[in-house]
């Protein structure tokens, strides 16, 4: 991205598997793809997001990942009428995508999760201190954990 | 059964013209469909897409949307029917390895989702969505990053149903997991969900969707009296009242939904108004927006790396895009279903940050009351509401502006021509509408302010004899009395623009009855100079001035010419005038306004309505000069 509040159409398609727990990135493809402020909105919410870095690892966007929930599947009535279900997953297998925006200063992606503040800790005795916690960064209370990240092809080395 | 039994045939282009790059595409992929039955998928293909096409709010979006199908034969026909899930206990080869009986469940059909997803990027590298089509007529689908269905009647709402979740981001609405006679579903645990249609919150003030609710509506508007069990009572409100129903998110209480009935809940029924609103926002800012033609446009820097546009589309609709240097334009979107009043040139939407994270709106409706929103970086947008009951002029502009941080000042004229303000507190709220002095604008006239102190409130308007009039406000003296500024003629639905470059000057401008754009200045130590030509500049008829001071000693103007090209010049103490310029070979809508804003000293940003009704932007800035326009939407 430049100074300038001028279009610079640049995007990355990312495409992911996952098999239980484990997360990989098999398709980085650059495609010419408007990445709206419907998805690369500046505000925190809980979910998975693909966060677009500098070269020094500084967050530039994030765009959601939608999955719906890995861990269950959804099973449709045959019978108009009858419930919508869900059903536990036991081990989740299955693949996603997600397409980020890709201004020049990106050298790095990151796939997290942003978890919601938990409203039984707010407040409480055991509650942890605001910051980082050891094992991830805080964004405006809500808890960042990285799963993946790797840098972005053709971008050069990030420090 | 892999991808070695079958072949990738080709990709048709079904539905849409849409560029590729600025569209919602949606890619269909056929599985289990040998060679010889490439027909039945091209059938189904057709029938989703006018299911899909049909539904709203798809079908006003149907210019963003393009639907691929892509042809893959398969060497065997169907999918794998597990024996062990009830089923036929068929095995058989196809490309993306579709198969019912996932977890044990007959209708849970699943695919191999990385093929289906490399394939689809493969054929067209800009998809937004997947559907896989299974050749079956056995009932089956599922969600998840693919969405899968069969053959069988009604399986369409399944592939639109699983869009909602990965093209949108909305969530389930239903209130049950596994049908409504399970344990451990009574009360939503938390935390906030972070999908648009689903919420723990019962504060109509904080409600995700509080834009939508209206005033009058109960929130919650419907609780669970029995929270073992799914809440089985008709809806308490009519069809399409947005509210808070409890029973949400697979939970029988604490969570809620914003209609009774929504596609996130039960298939065969349509979106709420909520996720609607969401489908909107996701495809809708991908398409450049016609704007109505002489509706001025309003541009707000909030801080040096972000700008935010406020337009209202052809059809009255208000909308807003925002550019940040991180991540570029947003594209343009709608605010909170708000349609601003049609008369005159059209009322704008006019806007004022008193704090970087903070953004203050203005319109006239259709009914003509005056309306404002606000936005916060906390808490996003709030709903429309009236400011008190004066019934403004049909299109006319509300302005408003900040003398410091707690406080708004808001001018507009009532339907009989009065000058009307209301002024806005943080320590006392909303006060009444009251009559500026007496002052009566001419028919079409916009009243001007400007604060040069946090004390001090500059009017300007043009009265009813045509002439341009001003007063002011002191906290020590209160309203002046409305004076004429010299015994020039101005049209009389001219704006007056007005800059202070520094506290102790006004540098006015306006446009004459024969589009003479005419300036004169005021100054504390000489008080009021003579009205003048500027370089011997002519505006479209109904064009305003646009005026920019980007220092103390040099001042920006724009306009639209008589030929319709958009002009500007400059002042600078120590060379005087410039002659007009065309910026860049534009050419805009005849009557139209350019809007212009200063984010740092040596950059302007522009934007104009064309003479397509399309909205443009272009940049100035010392070193490169000016860049080309472009169409204002989506980065």
């Amino acid at each position: 991205m430049t100074d300038n509040p001028q279009p610079t159409p640049s995007a990355i398609r990312l495409i992911f598997e996952y098999d239980g727990d484990d997360v990989r990135l098999i398709l980085q493809q650059p495609v010419d793809v408007a990445v709206t402020g419907f998805d690369a909105h500046p505000e925190v919410r809980a979910g998975r997001y693909a966060e677009v870095r500098d070269a020094d690892d500084t967050p530039l966007t994030r765009v959601p990942v939608r999955t719906s929930d890995l861990h269950s599947a959804e099973v449709f009535p045959e019978t108009p009428g009858e419930p919508i279900t869900r059903v536990q997953v036991e081990r989740p297998t299955g693949a996603f995508t997600v397409v980020v925006p890709a201004p020049a200063a990106a050298r790095s992606i990151a796939l997290i999760d942003v978890a919601a503040p938990d409203p039984e800790d707010t407040g409480s005795r055991d509650a942890a201190p605001p910051g980082d916690g050891g094992d991830g960064r805080q964004l405006d209370g809500f808890r960042v954990t990285d799963i993946t990240s790797f840098a972005i092809e053709g971008r050069g080395d990030t420090k | 059964m892999t991808t070695a039994d079958g072949t990738v045939i080709g990709t048709t282009q079904i539905r849409g013209s849409a560029p590729r790059n600025r569209a919602f595409n949606v890619v269909l992929l056929g599985d289990g469909f040998r060679a010889a039955e490439q027909a039945s998928f091209d059938t189904a293909c057709t029938a989703l897409a006018n299911a899909f096409l049909g539904t709203p709010p798809f079908n006003e979006l149907a210019p963003a949307i393009n639907i691929f199908r892509v042809n893959v034969s398969s060497t065997d026909s169907g999918a794998d029917d597990p024996a062990a899930a009830g089923g036929t206990g068929a095995t058989v080869r196809t490309y993306f390895d579709s198969t019912f009986g996932g977890n044990g469940i007959r209708r849970l059909l699943l695919c191999n989702a990385a093929t289906a997803l490399t394939v689809a990027a493969a054929q067209v590298p800009e998809f937004t969505t997947v559907l896989l089509i299974v050749n079956s007529t056995i009932y089956g689908g599922s969600g998840g990053s693919i969405g899968t269905y069969s053959l069988a009647a009604s399986a369409t709402e399944i592939g639109i149903h699983e869009m909602g979740h990965t093209a949108f981001g909305l969530a389930d609405e239903y209130p049950y997991y596994a049908g409504g006679d399970e344990t451990g579903q009574d009360h939503h645990p938390g935390p906030e969900p972070g999908a648009p249609n689903v919420t723990i919150n019962r504060n109509r003030a904080s409600l995700k969707w509080r834009w939508a609710v209206n005033a009058a509506t109960a929130i919650p508007t419907m609780t669970n009296p029995d929270c073992s069990t799914v809440d089985s009572r008709p809806s308490p409100v009519a069809d399409g009242t947005v509210g808070a129903f409890e029973g949400a998110h697979y939970y029988h209480c604490g969570a809620f939904r914003p209609e009774f009935a929504c596609k996130m809940r039960d298939l065969g029924v349509p979106f709420c108004r909520i996720c609607r609103q969401v489908i909107w926002n996701r495809i809708g800012p991908l398409a450049a927006l016609t704007a109505r033609a002489k509706t001025p446009l309003t541009v707000i820097d909030r801080y040096p790396e972000h700008l935010d546009v406020f337009a209202v589309a052809s059809d009255g609709r208000t909308m807003s895009n925002w550019w940040d240097q991180s991540s570029g334009w947003a594209g343009w979107f709608q605010l909170m279903g708000g349609i601003a009043s049609p008369g005159g040139a059209g009322s704008p939407v006019t806007a004022v940050a008193r704090y970087s994270g903070h953004l203050d709106l203005f319109t006239v409706g259709t009914d003509n009351r005056v309306y404002s929103a606000w936005w916060s970086s906390s808490g996003g947008w709030s709903n429309w509401f009236q400011l008190g009951t004066l019934v403004a002029r049909a299109g006319a502009t509300v302005n408003v502006l900040a003398r410091y941080a707690d406080h708004l000042d808001v001018f507009t004229t009532a339907a009989d021509g009065r000058i009307m303000s209301i002024w806005w507190d943080v320590r006392t709220g909303w006060s009444g509408w009251f009559q500026v002095s007496g002052g009566v604008a001419a028919a079409g006239a916009t009243v001007t302010a400007i604060a040069r102190y946090p004390f001090h409130l500059d009017l300007f308007t043009i009265g009813t004899d045509n002439r341009v009039w001003s007063c002011w406000w002191d906290d020590r003296s209160g309203w002046s009395r409305w004076f004429q500024v010299g015994a020039q003629l101005a049209r009389p639905d001219a704006t007056v623009t007005v800059v202070a470059r520094h506290p102790d000057h006004l540098d006015l401008f306006t446009t004459a009855p024969d589009g003479k754009i005419m300036s004169t200045w005021w100054s504390a130590r000489t008080g009021w100079g003579s009205w003048f030509q500027v370089s011997g500049g002519v505006a479209s008829a109904g064009s305003p001035v646009t005026a920019v001071a980007r220092y103390s000693n040099h001042l920006d103007l724009f306009t639209v010419g008589t030929d319709n090209r958009i002009y500007s010049t400059w002042w600078h103490d120590t060379t005087g005038w410039a002659g007009w310029f065309n910026i860049s070979g534009g050419v805009a809508k005849p009557g139209s306004q350019v809007a212009a804003v200063s984010r740092v000293t040596e950059h302007l940003d522009v934007f104009v309505i064309g003479s397509d009704s399309v909205v443009y932007s272009t940049w100035w800035n010392a070193s490169t000069g000016w860049a080309g326009w472009f169409q204002l939407g989506i980065t």
